[in-house]
């Protein structure tokens, strides 16, 4: 590695005074440190690079700017560099600052680092805090997301992960999810968004997350927003049905095209079957799928899947869907005369079972999970 | 005390004899019991409702108040203001052309008040939406949304025209900057909800159309195929019917149809010339004989037509006619249909085979027949 003197050098060039030429050099070498796991921990020991970076960021030529952001790309893919980054006091607000603006050429890069600082629950809810005190809503952030070539320069298809992470928070949930509002509503066509695997795969994360918040189910499945479609539709194949399998599939679902293509990402697929699981959890979501004719659109995809892991989940989904309710007098368990060692048997089984529940809730929350949200750059 | 009492007794006096004459004599232009409900009617303030036309005559105080509005020599935003208020009025009567002619000419005053004009669109449209007319609706509510982009009521009656309209991709626009503008305005969220759902409805019934009418396609080229191919029958096509030729022109609307077991059964007219009577068969069996159907049309009972009670199906003979040649051709009627639809010289005309019933030793038969058995 570098020594501390040509280290030192190497800082003071970072100024927005400095000659062009060798400004320009020496953010391309810091690029290239970033881009390697030593180059991080060295760089990790420069406090105020972070500094130096942030402010080279408003410096008039862009190639310097970007490698400065796509030097911040690199730093923040890496956990360990999230406390130096946050601690900075103008890091957040600079890139709050200017992703609302449609003008923004680098807005892109700014969605990819705030994607990779979310991915972890601690330092999410630093970039939570820091977009509120900015005075920047999640209305506004689903605002641009929504609005086609917001950004003429940039595609903003990032913010997708980005809010998928955002929704590891209670209050994203919330705000995605409130009835008076037309949040939810707006994300769904975007389950079918060809153009960006990344778009598409932040959007079925954030319904999937989404879906942890049992009590919405049966707002989910209803007329309001009527999820299931969007669900179901990437699973849909060409495959003809008959016509009463088709008549008993919601409205979107019937009569498909004989071109009709599958989604092609096989994590994007697994995701989509996680969250039709979920709603599985619920009495009134496992009713509510057995009787839109759920099965048939499941049975089809499993005879074309071919990924293992995708089929493990298209079988427990499909276990849900077939497997039989409760005996009739069962339905309500509250009213049932338990005798006492069954009693207790049960208690144990159900703690252990919220056990496991709030185990997989972790898990599939956490991002390390989930493959879609890396956005890491490497450049040399 | 005295003196106090002596003023009221004198008052109350004068009181009194005035009562007294109040009671007694009428004062001149009275309401009287028949006319007062009528004459009410007439006071401006006490006007259930505004006459059709306001005569100056009939109607003085109503004109003069009426001249008040329309003052041109007021500001013009005053005008248009006060024809809005006009134009309500009338609406809340629901007297809708006449809002609508109030509207209109608050509008036409072409005043420099966005809101004022914008309101006067809005208003006007909800006019017309009452009454029906939905374009004209709309059209005033893109007016209204260009006065001011940010008027919530006009963009709430936008969506609501485009989706009696069928737009439905349009009205979600509406709905979308309505929502822009007031993220929880509950009938927005409405009118999203069910132009989403009408939409996709609608799609779903065209994909059904696509296989359905695909289905259909297969369906005729399989039949076709039957027939031309597989049977070697021909088809007479032409540029009135369908190009397959099949089209049939009979009032049911029978059609050539392929059948269980893959028999073909075809829609088939027996004629009798004789007495200018027809027989249609909508289902002819290809594999049934001519005997099978007659010895049941004309077994027991013969029909009521037939005057001299020949047509016993013992006596009959079947024909088809060769157009080309302007002949005819006897047919056994123990044959099929199938076989006499091969015949070389036989041509099914407007889908639908036709086939001349003749009795044995009928004049028709000898003045027509050229082509003996």
């Amino acid at each position: 590695m570098l020594s501390d003197v040509t280290a030192e050098e190497l800082m003071s060039f970072l100024n927005l005074d400095t000659r062009p030429d060798i400004k320009g050099q020496a953010t391309e070498y810091i690029l290239g440190l970033s881009g390697n796991r030593d180059g991080c921990r060295f760089l990790q020991t420069k406090p105020d690079l972070i500094k130096a970076l942030v402010t080279l960021t408003t410096d008039p030529s862009i190639a310097i700017v970007k490698d400065c952001y796509h030097t911040l790309i690199n730093l923040s893919a890496d956990e360990t560099m999230h406390r130096l980054l946050v601690k900075n006091p103008d890091f957040l607000p600079m890139l709050f600052k200017n992703i609302l603006d449609p003008g923004y050429m680098f807005a892109d890069r700014i969605c990819t680092i705030l994607t990779n600082l979310s991915r972890h629950m601690k330092t999410c809810k630093e970039v939570f805090k820091a977009m509120q005190e900015q005075g920047i809503s999640l209305a506004q952030i689903v605002e641009i997301f929504c609005t086609e070539d917001y950004n003429k320069q940039a595609s903003l298809h990032y913010l997708g992960p980005l809010l998928s992470n955002l929704t590891q928070l209670p209050e994203t949930r919330q705000f995605i999810l409130d009835k008076d509002r037309c949040v939810v509503q707006r994300l769904l066509p975007y389950t079918q968004y060809e153009a960006s695997t990344i778009r598409r795969g932040g959007v079925i994360g954030t319904l999937r997350n989404c879906c942890f918040d049992h009590v919405h189910h049966e707002w989910l499945l209803g007329e309001a927003v009527d999820i299931l479609p969007f669900l179901l539709l990437p699973l849909a194949g060409p495959e003809e049905l008959s016509e009463e399998e088709n008549e008993g599939l919601p409205v979107d679902l019937q009569y498909l095209p004989e071109d009709k293509k599958r989604e092609e990402d096989p994590d994007i697929r697994k995701m989509l079957i996680e969250t039709l699981i979920l709603l599985t959890a619920t009495k009134v979501g496992r009713q509510i799928l057995k009787t839109k004719n759920v099965y048939a659109i499941m049975r089809e995809f499993h005879n074309w899947e071919k990924e293992p892991h995708v089929v493990a989940a298209c079988e427990k989904l499909i276990q849900a869907l077939i497997g039989d309710e409760p005996e009739p007098g069962m339905e309500n368990l509250l009213e049932v005369e338990i005798p006492n060692d069954v009693e207790v048997k049960l208690k144990d089984m159900e703690a252990k079972e919220l056990e496991q529940l709030e185990k997989d809730k972790e898990d599939l929350l956490n991002p390390d999970k989930a493959q879609h949200c890396a956005g890491i750059v490497r450049m040399m | 005390m005295a003196s106090h009492a002596q003023t009221a007794d004198d008052s109350d006096d004068d009181m009194d004899g005035f009562m007294e004459r109040f009671k007694k004599e009428k004062y001149s232009n009275a309401f009287s019991e028949d006319n007062w409900e009528e004459e009410f009617n007439k006071v401006p303030m006490f006007m259930k409702t505004a006459p059709e036309d306001i005569d100056p005559l009939k109607h003085p105080e109503l004109a003069a108040i009426q001249s008040i509005i329309h003052d041109d020599d007021r500001p013009l935003g005053e005008q248009a203001q006060s024809l809005k208020d006009e134009g309500n009025e009338y609406f809340k009567e629901r007297n809708y052309k006449k809002a609508i002619v109030s509207y209109t000419a608050g509008l036409q005053k072409k005043c420099s008040d966005c809101n004022v004009n914008a309101v006067l669109h809005t208003n006007r449209a909800a006019a017309h939406f009452h009454l029906g007319n939905m374009r004209s609706a709309l059209n005033d509510a893109v007016a209204a949304k260009k006065f001011k982009p940010d008027h919530l009521k006009a963009l709430i009656r936008g969506a609501t025209c485009c989706l009696e309209l069928k737009k439905y991709t349009d009205a979600l626009q509406w709905c979308e900057e309505g929502l822009k503008l007031q993220p929880t305005d509950k009938k927005l969220l409405e009118l999203r909800a069910a132009a989403d759902k009408h939409k996709r409805v609608a799609e779903r019934d065209a994909r059904k159309a696509k296989v359905q009418e695909k289905k259909e396609r297969s369906e005729r080229e399989a039949l076709l195929a039957a027939i031309k191919v597989s049977r070697n029958v021909k088809i007479k096509t032409s540029v009135l019917y369908n190009l397959d030729g099949l089209c049939s022109t009979e009032a049911t609307g029978a059609r050539v149809f392929l059948g269980e077991q893959g028999i073909i059964y075809w829609p088939v007219l027996f004629l009798y010339p004789e007495h200018q009577q027809t027989d249609f068969i909508s289902a002819f069996s290809e594999s049934s004989s001519f005997l099978d159907h007659l010895s049941h049309m004309f077994g027991e009972e013969l029909p009521p037509w037939d005057t001299d009670r020949k047509y016993s199906f013992k006596n009959l003979q079947v024909f088809f006619e060769d157009e080309e040649r302007e002949s005819l051709h006897q047919v056994n009627p123990e044959t099929t249909l199938l076989k006499t639809l091969q015949h070389k010289r036989y041509f099914v005309k407007a889908g639908t085979p036709s086939f001349i019933i003749l009795v044995k030793g009928s004049p028709f038969f000898l003045n027509n027949l050229q082509h003996p058995l």
